[in-house]
C-alpha cells in the first residue's frame, strides 16, 4: 500500500530537499552513520511460525547542516534487507511510516529548525520524546514504535511542527501533528504475534487500517527547580497502538478467513512527571490519566514511580509501573505500554572499561506469573567497531502480555560500523 | 591567650586571607565573556591500552556564573553526545547529559558527579568550573613544579559546596598566576590528579593547552589538548539551555 506526501511530510521533504544542497551551502556540516548486522536465534518455534534465524541489515546515514545561524536541518535514512520479510521487498522510499513491513528505504527523518532567540521552531519529520521515566513513559504520546520485534523496538518519527521556549528554568513545547503516524505491530504471520486459541482455525489475514483524518497536538511545560525539576503535560489526539476489530469472512475452502482490522481510537493525557534527585538516588516518578472522547478505548490511569542510582561504574534503575482502570471498553489491542504496567521494572549497567559494558533489563509482574529479562554484553573494537550479543528469556502465562511471548525467548548478535 | 598563641593565630589568619588572595588573583585573571575549544582526548588505561575521542566545548562567562555545552565528536558511535552543564557561584552545577540515540536527556544527580565521564578519567565533577567563594584556603607554602616556582595551597569545599572530594592542593605558578597541578583527596586518600602543561598566553589569557588527569585508583589518565582555543568569542545565551542541547547546537 502507497501513501502519498501530505502536509508536514512536505515540510521534511523541503528540508530533505535543503538537506541535499546542505554540503555546498552549510556553514557547518556533520554527519554520522552505521552499517548493523544483526542475527537472532530462537530455540523453539512460534506460535504460528516455525523460523529459528532471523538477520537483518541496516544502513542509517544522518547529515546535519547548519544552513545560517538561525536554520539548521537534519535527516535520517535508513536501507534495510532481512531474510524474514518483515522488510518490505519494494524498493520505493517511504516517508509517511504507515506500511506494515519496515520499508526497506526509508526517510527516518527529516526537519529543519528555525530559531530566534529563546524561540525555536521544528518543522517535519521528527522524533519528540516526553517524559522522564525509563522503560514506561506513559505521556510519551508522540513516540509511535517499530514493534515487529517486540522486545527490540524502535522510535519512529512524527510529522509536524513543534513550537518550543527555552528559558533558564522553563521550556514550554506546543506541538501539532497533522499526520498521524501508527506504531508498527507485528505481521500476523510472524511469531511475535500471539493469538487466542479462538483463532487457531482461522487464516489470520491483515483487515487493514483506519487512519485518524484529524490532528493531534499537546503540549508541555517543564520546570528546573533548585535540584528537582517536573513537567506537566496534556496530548489531545489518538492512541499510536490499535484496537483490533476482528471479522470473520467464510471462504470457498476452508479455513475461514479471521480478518484483523487496525483503528487508532481519539485519546486524550493529562500528565507529568518529576525527577528529585535525592542523597542517595534519584527519585523519578511519571503519570498521565487518558480518557477516550469517542467513549471506544479504556479510560485509565498509569503511572511509573523508580529510583535511580549511578555508582562508580555501575547504574542501577528499578521501579514499579501501575495502572488503574476507571472505564474499561478495549476488546482487543496491541499495547506494549500497558502491557508493562502492573509490573516491577529494572535495569542495570556496568561499565568494564570504556571499549566494554554490560547490562541487563527485566521486568517482572506483580504477582511474579511472568518475567522477561535482558541481558547483553558490548564491545567496541578500535574507533568504529562494536560488537553486541544479548539473550532474551521470557516466561509466563499465555493470556498475559508478557508470558503470551514464551515460545520468542532468543539469542542476538549484532556487529555494527560506525562511521 | 599566650602571646605566642596569638601570633601563630596572626600568621594563620594572614595565610588563609593569601591563599584566598593568590585563588582569587588566578580567577581573575583567566575571567573571558566566553570560551571555545576543541578537545582531543587520549585515555590509556593500567594496562597501556589507548582509546581516543574528541569533543567541542564552548563556555559563557566565567567561574561560578558560567553555562557550558560540551559535545562529543568522536567516536562516531558517541557522536552528538552532550553535557550541559550551568555553573552557580553558591552551589554545586546543574549537568544534564542529552543523548541522541535515544532523544532524552537526562539530569546527573549530586550523587552521580563521581562517576566518570563518558570512560575519560575526568568526573561530571571535574567538568565544572570552580569558584573561588566555594572554598576555604589554607597556605601551605611554596613548591615548584616543572621547574616553576609556585604557591602550594590547600582547598576545602564550604558547607553549601557539595563534592566528592574532602579537599584538593592546588599548585599555581608564582609568575603567571596559572594553575600547575592540582590534587583531590578523599579524606587522606589521593585520589585524582590534575597536571597542567604547555602553559601559553592566549588573547592575554595564561591557558594550559595540555591538561593531563590521572585516576590513581584505576592508574588510568587522560590527556586533555585544547586545539583551535579562541576566549571572547561571539556566543549566544539562549545555546545554553536545555533546548539548545536538544536541538544540537
Amino acid at each position: 500500500m502507497r501513501y502519498g506526501i501530505t502536509g508536514p511530510a512536505k515540510a521534511g521533504l523541503y528540508a530533505l530537499l535543503l538537506l541535499a544542497a546542505a554540503p555546498a551551502a552549510a556553514q557547518t556540516f556533520e554527519q554520522r552513520g552505521f552499517v548493523e548486522l544483526r542475527t537472532e536465534l530462537y530455540p523453539r518455534e512460534g506460535q504460528r511460525d516455525d523460523t529459528r534465524a532471523v538477520a537483518e541489515a541496516l544502513v542509517r546515514y544522518e547529515p546535519a547542516a547548519d544552513l545560517a545561524r538561525w536554520l539548521r536541518v537534519r535527516g535520517s535514512f535508513d536501507a534495510r534487507i532481512d531474510t524474514y520479510e518483515q522488510v518490505a521487498r519494494s524498493w520505493s522510499v517511504d516517508i509517511g511510516d504507515r506500511t506494515r513491513q519496515r520499508p526497506a528505504l526509508s526517510v527516518r527523518s527529516a526537519n529543519a529548525t528555525l530559531s530566534r532567540g529563546r524561540f525555536a521552531v521544528d518543522l517535519g519529520k521528527q522524533f519528540i520524546r516526553w517524559g522522564k521515566a525509563d522503560i514506561v513513559n506513559p505521556t510519551d504520546r508522540f513516540a509511535p514504535r517499530d514493534f515487529l520485534t517486540v522486545t527490540t523496538s524502535e522510535f519512529l518519527a512524527v510529522s509536524g511542527v513543534r513550537l518550543g521556549w527555552g528559558g533558564d528554568a522553563d521550556t514550554v513545547e506546543g506541538v501539532w501533528v497533522p499526520w498521524f503516524t501508527p506504531s508498527r505491530i507485528p505481521l500476523y504471520d510472524k511469531r511475535w504475534t500471539v493469538l487466542p486459541e479462538e483463532a487457531a482455525g482461522f487464516d489470520v489475514i491483515d483487515g487493514g487500517a483506519t487512519f485518524p483524518g484529524g490532528s493531534q497536538w499537546g503540549a508541555r511545560w517543564n520546570h528546573l527547580a533548585s535540584g528537582y525539576e517536573y513537567s506537566l503535560s496534556y496530548y489531545d489526539g489518538y492512541n499510536h497502538l490499535p484496537s483490533i476489530d476482528a471479522a470473520v469472512y467464510p471462504t470457498f475452502a476452508p479455513p475461514p478467513a479471521l480478518a484483523l482490522a487496525r483503528r487508532f481510537p481519539r485519546m486524550r493525557m493529562a500528565g507529568g512527571d518529576l525527577a528529585w534527585p535525592l542523597a542517595w538516588f534519584t527519585l523519578k516518578a511519571e503519570a498521565g490519566y487518558f480518557t477516550a472522547p469517542d467513549r471506544d478505548a479504556d479510560e485509565y490511569l498509569q503511572y511509573v514511580i523508580q529510583v535511580e542510582r549511578q555508582q562508580g561504574e555501575l547504574f542501577l534503575v528499578g521501579g514499579y509501573a501501575g495502572e488503574a482502570v476507571r472505564v474499561r471498553r478495549t476488546v482487543a489491542d496491541f499495547a506494549p505500554d500497558r502491557g508493562l504496567s502492573k509490573a516491577f521494572l529494572g535495569r542495570a549497567s556496568y561499565t568494564i572499561d570504556p571499549n566494554r559494558s554490560v547490562a541487563a533489563e527485566a521486568a517482572v509482574r506483580q504477582d511474579l506469573s511472568s518475567v522477561w529479562l535482558e541481558g547483553e554484553y558490548s564491545q567496541a573494537v578500535g574507533g568504529h567497531w562494536r560488537a553486541t550479543v544479548t539473550g532474551v528469556f521470557i516466561r509466563g502465562e499465555p493470556n498475559d502480555f508478557i508470558g503470551q511471548y514464551r515460545l520468542n525467548s532468543h539469542v542476538g548478535v549484532a556487529l555494527r560500523y560506525s562511521f | 591567650m599566650s602571646s605566642s598563641l596569638l601570633a601563630l593565630m596572626i600568621v594563620g589568619a594572614l595565610g588563609q586571607a593569601d591563599a584566598r588572595g593568590i585563588v582569587a588573583e588566578a580567577q581573575r585573571r583567566t575571567e573571558a565573556g566566553s570560551q571555545h575549544y576543541e578537545g582531543t582526548l587520549r585515555v590509556i588505561d593500567s594496562k597501556g591500552k589507548v582509546a581516543d575521542k574528541r569533543w567541542v566545548y564552548d563556555r559563557l562567562g566565567s567561574h561560578g556564573s558560567s553555562k557550558a555545552v560540551l559535545r562529543f565528536t568522536e567516536p562516531a558511535e558517541v557522536r552528538g553526545v552532550a553535557l550541559l552543564i550551568v555553573n552557580h557561584p553558591d552551589r554545586a552545577s546543574d549537568q544534564w547529559m542529552w543523548t541522541p540515540a535515544i532523544q532524552r536527556d537526562r539530569r546527573i544527580a549530586l550523587q552521580d558527579r563521581s562517576t566518570r565521564f563518558f570512560g575519560t578519567d575526568f568526573s561530571f565533577e571535574d567538568l565544572e568550573e570552580r569558584d573561588v567563594d566555594q572554598y576555604e584556603y589554607r597556605s601551605l607554602g611554596d613548591e615548584a613544579i616543572d621547574g616553576a616556582a609556585c604557591w602550594k595551597i590547600e582547598s576545602r569545599p564550604t558547607g553549601r559546596r557539595s563534592s566528592q572530594y574532602t579537599r584538593s592542593i592546588l599548585w599555581v605558578r608564582q609568575d603567571t598566576h596559572a594553575y600547575a597541578r592540582i590534587e583531590n583527596y578523599k579524606g587522606d586518600e589521593l585520589v585524582r590528579r590534575l597536571d597542567y602543561r604547555e602553559i601559553e598566553q592566549v588573547q592575554g589569557i595564561w591557558t594550559a593547552r595540555v591538561l593531563e588527569m590521572h585516576d590513581l585508583g584505576r592508574d588510568s589518565r587522560t590527556v586533555l589538548t585544547l586545539e583551535k582555543l579562541e576566549y571572547n568569542v561571539p556566543t549566544r545565551d539562549e545555546d545554553f539551555t536545555l533546548q539548545a542541547l536538544r536541538r544540537g547546537r
